[in-house]
């Protein structure tokens, strides 16, 4: 091992240590009682209901399904967060990775204890987003169905678009062509487009005497047709597994089926070999549990993000790229659970200089199989004539090039500020990260509330004196403190997870362990080819 | 001459234990084996060994000439018959004798006067041997009750002469109840046997059962090798012997050993033999003769420890001719010795047999510790013979510590794969009675509640759940982050959910953490912390501040055993199936898979069926598909006959499940 070592100023006796780390405590604190709050899913009563009925609450469901232990990397746990009233924790659904009979799957599990399990709007986002980690990550699809379909009071925001419900069957189609598994189990209602998930896959279970698969549920038919029939005769077990072929198992209830669904898996063909290699494991050098004293959580305070690097990768070793050039950039080889990682952490504004070096790294990388690592933490590129002059955008649309085009994974960590095209070149959403999470403490907007309350201030008093009128301080501070609110309240990773901008937000300590699960699971997914787009020199 | 080589007649631990003696004497042991025994203990340490028959006793263990073949075949020039089987059969005997063997036990004519147990008596009798006191009305004059009761001693039981299963039993503590008794009697044996003539016995009341060990050469000498008490007992069936009795001074203890030897004598007695005395535990200067087993004894260890003598040897010594060189004067009881008799039985469970394969063994060792067994991995106990798997025997130089010593070594003693009765015997030994030397032959049964438990500790359930965990662990350099068993989760490690069942117990253990760090939740007890290591097939855990090691061994279906302090216990996995639905699948009406026509009709409408029982026969396409019944349950309805033509999917059949007819 000749990758030096990273060592550490961290200062435990500093007041500012002592205040990070209570600050961070609280973020964490905070974020923990929203994911216990959105554990426990629909109200008291409906979760009685379903208990009652003999099946499994849905994390019940996922458990049973999950081999003993397995870890289970939930994707937004907190999506719809504030949204629909928060009628829907979770948005009404289940989606992440964890292991079945040994392979590393994506489980989505309705939850019918929030409005029967019904889509809305982010459920379907959500359900979307897991089938493309699946895609992505080339990993079997489990679906644990238990849904009365379309929410149908927001139809027009979940049936007909390109995001839209449809695109469910869609990806269960195009997947299946991939060679990517598609497995059902109708633990509920399955009612009309819902009726596909399991017709769509590769292999269904239905359990006897609840799992009801129909396009018209009884209502709709006797409205159709005056047909009056039960939803168990319309649609239930016995009709498809002994009738229809709409399903291939039946079971006696949710735990039987949950182990067909696990004895499905087992009989899956080979997982693709890795497209890396992966050493025995080291944990990091610098206790990782000083994470929280070093990282200050305001993100207007500079700090080393070499400190965060060396308390996430193996041994603390960290062969940088580039040390002395741009190093508003910190760039490196390292090794997360002994997978390699391209880091790219920000250390300050961009440059020219750490633009390009961010595209050079980063095609490094691509060129030698190695995922790439963004840690996120960036207020845009400099502003100003002669950067402008110096071709500023030429040097971010390399990076913005680089990030775009390179076939590695890549994952994103936003562990503080995300603003403007910073966000671009540092891999946000819209640059398709494997994965993207956000600590408690990071902000993500196109820009500062103060900065946005600014501009459209100067922009505003411009045409107020231009007309030859007057615009007093105070009413200047009156049109900017909304502003400077709106930013503040949709700069927060809560309002982002709840829109399905990340994957989740995640305890910092958590760090290491969520991208270790992530590298491998990634690890499934065999590498295209490495191809770039026109650099503009 | 003593033989060069010699037939053991048997199997199990007493094979393995003969054989052993005749290793040590230089003499090659044959073994005999049925088909059940092929790979057995006893088999392997013999020097040869010869198949008598199939597994059934009756074919090959009690088959004289199965036997007889094999030791003329092998070359044996003597049969040592062990005990229980063909040990007291004096045809046996004789068959050996007509074959040229020497059958190591006493003549047959001794075999056939102690096999009867009338004649017995009242041989041993008529050599001034007590027995139980007692007359028959046949014998009593008229009016000649009283002294005929007086005679025998109160208290007396009467007893229909004709009668039997304790009808028409009086018991009778003192003269004064004796008329009204007899009145009694005579009138409900009439009643009940159409016959009032009546026995009158004593009875002897908190029964103890001591036994002498005798031993005699063909020379006319004869010693007594002190006593065994044998008080602790479960319907007849012994289950600790100790030597020597606390009940006897030296010079009862003289007295019973002549009285013994007298016996033996009076039968022309040669080899080892044991006389049997009953005692009250109240009145220990009277003792009766009850009957003389002709054979080595299942508790002879106990006599070897005190005496230092070895009685198989002995036997094998006499049998060949030699002379005994002990004189009485030369026996001398050393400290003192106690068995416990391991059982492939539940004792929670009505002391059911269990059998089994034996996954691992461990037996105790150690200073005055003796295991008798014949136990070893892969032997399967099964229903074909005796249940005893072992004797665990351990000397002291006074009762405490033997009893100290014997508890100990059942608290190592191990047998996973099959259960057993070692707690119990545990139980037993740690009782105030056992302990005090207060013993009777009712005594087990009247603290039969105390002695036996059916809880699976909750210790066990933590055990089996770190097994497990420990098992899950990944291994080798590169360590796969989902390979780590912790349930991690967003917000925190769920933990590993066991659940585990142990018989009829149930558990759901959570474990959080690492196997050297684990905090561990048993259904809703309080938390424990607890650290486990695994050492070959030991498992040690150390639990709220205690160590312990556990014996651990895979059985099929991923059941593992644990076995600690003499407790063992299988662990498996709870069926996952929710309460609210029974195993419903297939049930329902039986329909023709074929359009066809019904060929032959099996059974009839209420007929109870197993799944899987044909039903009917549908002739179609030129193929004849039988039709079975899908679950366990009764024909409920049967709408169609033979020669009948049925469409596809047409009922045949309703077979209802039994659980839906109560």
């Amino acid at each position: 091992m000749d990758t030096p070592v990273l060592g550490t100023s961290a200062a435990p006796d500093s007041e500012a240590y002592a205040r990070n780390a209570t600050s961070h405590a609280e973020l964490v604190e905070d974020l923990r009682k929203r994911l216990a709050a959105a554990r426990l899913g629909g109200p008291e009563k409906a979760r009685t209901r379903h208990v009652e009925r003999g099946k499994l609450l849905p994390r019940d469901r996922v458990d049973t399904l999950l081999d003993p232990g397995s870890p289970f990397l939930e994707l937004s746990p907190l999506a719809a967060n504030g949204l629909y009233d928060d009628e829907a924790p979770s948005a009404g659904i289940i989606t992440g990775v964890g292991r079945v009979s040994g392979r590393e799957c994506v489980v989505v599990a309705n939850d019918a204890t929030v409005k029967g399990g019904t889509y809305y709007p982010m459920t379907v986002k959500k359900h979307l987003r897991a089938q493309e980690v699946a895609l992505h990550n080339n990993l079997p699809c489990v679906y644990l169905v238990d849904s009365g379909g379309a929410f149908l009071p927001r139809q027009d925001e979940v049936f007909p678009d390109r995001e839209h419900f449809g695109r469910i069957f869609y990806n269960q189609a195009t997947m299946s062509a991939r060679g990517i598994p598609q497995i059902a189990a109708v633990l509920g209602s399955c009612t009309a487009g819902g009726a596909y998930v399991p017709a769509m896959s590769d292999e269904a279970v239905i359990v006897r005497n609840q799992g009801t698969i129909f396009l018209g549920g009884p209502p709709l038919v006797k409205a159709a047709t005056g047909e009056v029939v039960t939803a168990e005769e319309l649609g239930g077990g016995d009709v498809h597994a002994r009738q229809s072929g709409v399903t291939d198992h039946l079971a006696d209830d949710d735990a039987h089926a949950l182990r067909i669904v696990r004895s499905i898996v087992s009989t899956l063909g080979p997982r693709a070999p890795r497209p890396w290699d992966v050493l025995p494991t080291e944990e990091p050098a610098v206790d990782p549990a000083e994470l929280y004293g070093v990282v200050p959580t305001d993100p207007r305070v500079p700090y080393d993000v070499r400190e965060v690097i060396a308390r996430i990768v193996d041994g603390s070793r960290f062969g940088e790229f580039k040390k002395e050039y741009g190093s508003t950039l910190v760039t490196g080889f390292a090794r997360i659970h002994g997978h390699p990682v391209g880091v790219i952490a920000n250390n300050g504004v961009l440059f020219a200089e750490s633009a390009m070096k961010g595209a050079h790294f980063i095609e490094l990388c691509d060129k030698r199989s190695i995922p790439l690592l963004f840690l996120q933490n960036i207020t845009g590129f400099m502003v100003g004539r002669a950067y402008e002059a110096g071709g500023i955008a030429k040097h971010g649309a390399k990076m913005v090039t680089a990030v775009a085009c390179a076939r590695v994974p890549k994952l994103t960590v936003v562990i503080g500020g995300s603003f403007g095209a910073g966000n671009y070149s540092m891999c946000g959403r819209a640059y398709s990260p494997r994965f993207l999470w956000m600590w408690p403490n990071a902000r993500i907007s196109v820009m500062g509330g103060e900065q946005a309350a600014s501009v459209l201030s100067t922009v505003r008093r411009d045409a107020i004196e231009a007309r030859g009128g007057e615009w007093s301080t105070e009413d200047e501070e009156a049109f900017k403190e909304p502003i400077r609110e709106q930013y503040e309240a949709q700069g927060s990773p809560y309002y982002s997870t709840a829109r399905l901008w990340d994957d989740g937000v995640i305890d910092p300590a958590d760090t290491r362990t969520v991208l270790g699960l992530a590298l491998s699971a990634a690890a499934n997914a065999p590498l295209g080819e490495v191809n770039y787009g026109v650099f503009r020199m | 001459m003593m033989f060069d080589s010699v037939l053991v007649a048997n199997r199990g631990e007493i094979a393995v234990r003969v054989i052993r003696t005749l290793r040590a004497l230089g003499i090659r042991a044959v073994a005999v084996y049925s088909d059940a025994d092929a790979d057995a203990r006893h088999v392997r340490e013999a020097h040869a060994a010869v198949r008598i028959g199939p597994a059934e006793a009756a074919r090959s263990y009690l088959s004289i000439p199965a036997i007889v073949d094999a030791a003329v075949s092998s070359g044996a020039q003597a049969v040592h018959p062990g005990y229980g089987f063909l040990a007291e059969n004096a045809e046996f005997a004789r068959a050996c004798e007509a074959a040229g063997l020497v059958f190591i036990g006493p003549p047959v004519a001794a075999i056939e006067a102690m096999g009867d147990k009338i004649r017995a008596k009242a041989t041993v009798s008529a050599a001034g041997v007590p027995v139980v006191p007692g007359a028959s009305d046949v014998d009593i004059p008229d009016g000649g009750f009283a002294e005929a009761a007086a005679r025998v001693g109160y208290p007396l039981l009467l007893k229909p002469s004709a009668g039997g299963g304790g009808k028409g039993m009086r018991l009778v503590h003192g003269p004064d109840e004796l008329a009204a008794a007899i009145e009694s009697a005579r009138r409900e044996a009439k009643g009940s046997f159409g016959d009032d003539t009546l026995l009158m016995e004593r009875f002897v009341t908190t029964p103890r059962h001591i036994e002498i060990q005798v031993l005699a050469d063909k020379h006319g000498n004869v010693v007594h090798l002190g006593e065994r008490e044998c008080s602790l007992q479960r319907r007849h069936q012994k289950i600790i012997e100790e030597a020597p009795s606390v009940l006897l001074d030296p010079a009862t203890r003289e007295k019973m050993g002549s009285a013994a030897a007298e016996a033996a004598r009076s039968v022309g007695y040669v080899g080892a033999g044991t006389v049997e005395f009953i005692m009250s535990a109240k009145n220990p200067d009277e003792f009766f003769f009850m009957e003389m087993n002709t054979r080595l004894q299942v508790e002879h260890p106990v006599t070897e420890l005190v005496t230092g003598l070895d009685l198989v040897e002995w036997q094998v010594r006499v049998a060949a001719g030699e002379r005994l060189t002990v004189a009485q004067s030369d026996v001398v009881l050393n400290g003192h010795a106690v068995e416990a008799r391991v059982y492939a039985e539940d004792p929670a469970r009505g002391f059911i047999p269990t059998g089994g394969t034996v996954l691992a063994v461990h037996e105790p060792s150690g200073e005055g510790v003796r295991v008798d067994s014949w136990m070893t991995t892969g032997a399967v106990v099964g229903s074909n013979y005796d249940p005893m798997l072992a004797k665990v025997i351990a000397w002291g130089p006074d009762r405490a510590a033997a009893l100290h010593r014997l508890d100990l070594a059942l608290a190592d003693t191990a047998l996973l794969g099959v259960g057993t009765n070692t707690a119990f015997l545990r139980a037993l030994l740690a009782d105030d009675d056992v302990r005090a030397g207060r013993l009777d032959t009712e005594l087990v049964d009247r603290r039969l509640a105390e002695l036996v438990s059916a809880d699976v500790p909750s210790e066990f359930f933590v055990a089996a759940a770190l097994d497990r965990f420990l098992e899950l662990q990944p291994s080798g350099p590169v360590v796969d982050p989902w390979d780590v068993p912790d349930g991690w989760r967003m917000g925190g490690s769920g933990g590993v959910v066991f659940r585990l069942k142990s018989g009829t117990a149930r558990a759901v253990v959570r474990v959080q953490g690492t196997p050297s760090a684990a905090t561990v939740f048993v259904d809703d007890e309080a938390p424990v912390q607890v650290s486990a290591r695994r050492d070959g097939d030991v498992l040690e855990i150390r639990h709220a501040g205690g160590f312990h090691r556990y014996r651990q061994a895979c059985g099929p279906d991923r059941t593992v055993w644990l076995a600690r302090d003499g407790l063992s216990f299988p662990f498996g996995e709870q069926e996952f199936v929710l309460s609210s639905r029974g195993e419903a699948a297939g049930a329902g009406p039986v329909t023709s898979p074929m359009p066809g026509t019904v060929l032959v009709v099996k059974v009839a409408a209420g007929d109870v069926v197993k799944a899987g029982t044909p039903l009917l026969v549908v002739e179609a396409m030129k193929m004849e598909h039988t039709v079975t019944a899908p679950v366990d349950g009764v024909v409920s309805e049967l709408p169609v006959r033979a020669g009948q033509q049925v469409a596809l999917d047409e009922t045949l059949a309703v077979v209802t499940p039994q659980e839906e007819q109560q």
